[in-house]
């Protein structure tokens, strides 16, 4: 089998800055209001700024799969290849610009390549990894010569006011509601762009490369209910699914596609999270000591926090000097996270030749984990 | 923090440990009697089917410690005293248990009469065969599992319980006090387990294996509770 590098690094990120103050102007105020939950939200996550595919007026500038293709260009851009090279091409997303065919069918045709192998992975945070990993494998058995993968976001199109106010609040009065807790932590934490990697069996020949040690995922689904929720809602003990309703007025009606977050449930599952890379360290694929620079995906400052403090009790934490986030700035772009902190680590930080870098992405949509090794090439 | 994780292989049985304790916790969501407490669906009855079930736990908990002190060499007394000490602190929480048994409409002498579940008896006679080797101190690996449950379980179950059923925090004072005084534990747990016990040959591996075992028939004790 063929070593695999990454060779190419991309990200895209759609308009200017938004800062904390504006972010709410920016989005709407559901019902009016300025919500009561946007400082608290802010306190734990410690986003600073971040960015949105919707203009100020609430319009789209972008799709999904065009900043899915933008963040591609760049990478192969950064690369030694050129576009058309690429002969697979996979994608990651946690909500496509629509309902089906899948995003990759759509990036592509936004590439404007020829005829090519594609796959479309969604989930949320990992399926990045998900993505990635079909095409390491797909390099590495010598089947394509040089892959893209994508991942990308246009979460704030459903945070806009109209999206929950035609929830029917619990009284049936069918008033407007105050967004829920659970819905509003997702509204202020997360936010559009996209990022992209572009591998190849071989590494540049004069420029940076990252080497692909192993990719390793592991879904903890077979204990965990749903954390995060789009596209059903609780109908007592069961989740109703949006097309069970009688049409999808109804479905909107109770509240079955705004995107909830459930954080007690997403807090307990920080130990299996963290319990998969203690085995990986018990079975020697992670040495601590080794471990130059850590990209670690995470929702919340106040989550690395909580996953610190575990490590630390099992002797098992890497020196946070060591840890590279770009959250603060660049905010939570789910699926685009992992690729565009390591289009920054990159860029930002002087990697040497032999150091290794350990990528990290758990989801919490139902309790699943993404490690990643790769060596300065 | 945790200045005391300090050796390979201390820091070995740290990690093997938290594996454990992980695949334990989450597991236990899968449990009927938490899956419903989890899902708001909690009874006055489930809670006191726990109760009743959990006062042989915590009998026989202190019943082994004392045993396992008892089976500690004398070049180990330090560790011995160790566990005496814990052995006392722990054997008059029945009466705290009862008492909120009684508080929810349970019968006194129902909760003194009542049998060990299958789970409760197989733990259990687990412990006591493990107590009863010379020094026993993969009994730290059972520690850690039933500790953890009182220290990261028992205070959100207790109130999930208080708030359901609208309890007084009075009627649920055995599973939140608990929780707020099992913390202290873990600091007590490293220490002893950096006291030298695991240069003890295979000890290391052997605390894991009786952690993982302790876990599993927990679990069974939990799962037990339902079925009548």
């Amino acid at each position: 089998m063929l070593d695999v590098y990454i060779n190419g690094f991309g990200a895209f990120f759609p308009g200017p800055p938004v800062g904390n103050d504006a972010m709410e102007d920016h989005l709407g105020r559901i019902g009016g209001k300025p919500s009561r939950y946007r400082p608290l939200v802010l306190r734990n996550n410690k986003i600073t700024n971040r960015h949105y595919a919707l203009d100020a007026n609430g319009v789209a500038q972008h799709s999904n799969a065009s900043m899915a293709a933008a963040a591609i260009a760049t990478a192969v851009a950064s690369s030694e290849l050129v576009l058309g090279d690429v002969t697979y091409l996979a994608t990651a997303t946690t909500l496509g610009d629509l309902l089906l065919p899948g995003l990759a069918s759509h990036v592509h045709a936004e590439l404007k390549l020829g005829p090519i192998e594609i796959a479309s992975f969604q989930s949320v945070c990992t399926s990045s990894l998900m993505a990635l990993k079909s095409a390491y494998a797909q390099v590495r058995i010598g089947e394509h010569r040089a892959a893209a993968v994508s991942g990308s976001e246009f979460a704030s199109r459903y945070f806009r006011p109209g999206f929950y106010e035609h929830v029917v609040n619990g009284n049936g009065n069918g008033a407007p509601p105050e967004a829920p807790f659970d819905a509003e932590f997702l509204r202020f934490t997360l936010s559009d762009g996209a990022g992209a990697v572009v591998l190849e069996a071989a590494p540049n020949a004069r420029h940076l490369s990252l080497r692909i040690r192993w990719i390793d995922i592991r879904s903890f689904a077979d204990r965990f209910a749903p954390s995060m929720l789009a596209g059903g809602a609780h109908d007592g003990d069961r989740l109703r699914f949006w097309g069970d309703y009688g049409d999808p007025v109804e479905a909107v009606r109770a509240g079955a596609l705004m995107l909830t977050q459930d954080i007690a449930l997403m807090r307990s599952m920080i130990p299996v999270w963290v319990s998969h890379f203690v085995e990986l360290v018990e079975r020697g694929r992670i040495v601590i000591d080794e471990i130059d620079h850590v990209c670690c995906h995470y929702s919340s400052q106040s989550l690395r926090d909580e996953t610190v403090k575990l490590l630390a009790a099992a002797g098992a934490l890497i020196p946070q000097e060591k840890w590279f986030s770009n959250l603060t700035t660049r905010g939570n772009v789910g699926a685009a996270s992992i690729f565009v902190l390591l289009e920054e680590l990159t860029r930002v930080r002087k990697l040497e030749k032999g150091q290794q870098i350990l990528c990290n992405v758990p989801e919490s949509g139902r309790a699943l984990n993404g490690l990643m090794l790769l060596e300065v090439a | 923090m945790n200045g005391t994780v300090t050796s390979p292989a201390m820091q070995s049985v740290m990690r093997r440990l938290l594996m454990v304790w992980a695949e334990f916790e989450s597991a236990l969501e899968t449990v009927p009697l938490i899956d419903k407490l989890r899902r708001g669906r909690f009874r006055l009855d489930d809670y006191r089917m726990l109760l009743l079930n959990h006062r042989q736990q915590v009998i026989e908990g202190s019943r082994w410690i004392a045993r396992a002190a008892s089976s500690i060499t004398n070049e180990f007394a330090e560790q011995r005293s160790t566990f005496l000490k814990h052995a006392v602190t722990e054997h008059r929480d029945y009466a705290m248990l009862e008492a909120d048994f009684v508080s929810v409409g349970g019968d006194h002498a129902q909760i003194l009469a009542y049998e060990k579940n299958v789970g409760t008896e197989a733990l259990h006679g687990f412990m006591f065969q493990r107590a009863s080797e010379p020094n026993p101190f993969d009994l730290l690996g059972a520690m850690f599992v039933i500790e953890g449950v009182g220290s990261k379980k028992a205070a959100a179950w207790g109130s999930l319980i208080r708030d359901q059923l609208r309890l007084e925090d009075r009627q649920v004072s055995f599973l939140l006090y608990h929780g707020a005084h099992d913390a202290g534990h873990l600091a007590e747990f490293e220490a002893t387990l950096g006291s030298g016990i695991l240069e003890l040959p295979g000890m290391g591996d052997r605390i894991v294996k009786t952690s993982a075992v302790v876990a599993r028939l927990y679990r069974l004790q939990l799962e037990e509770m339902t079925r009548a």
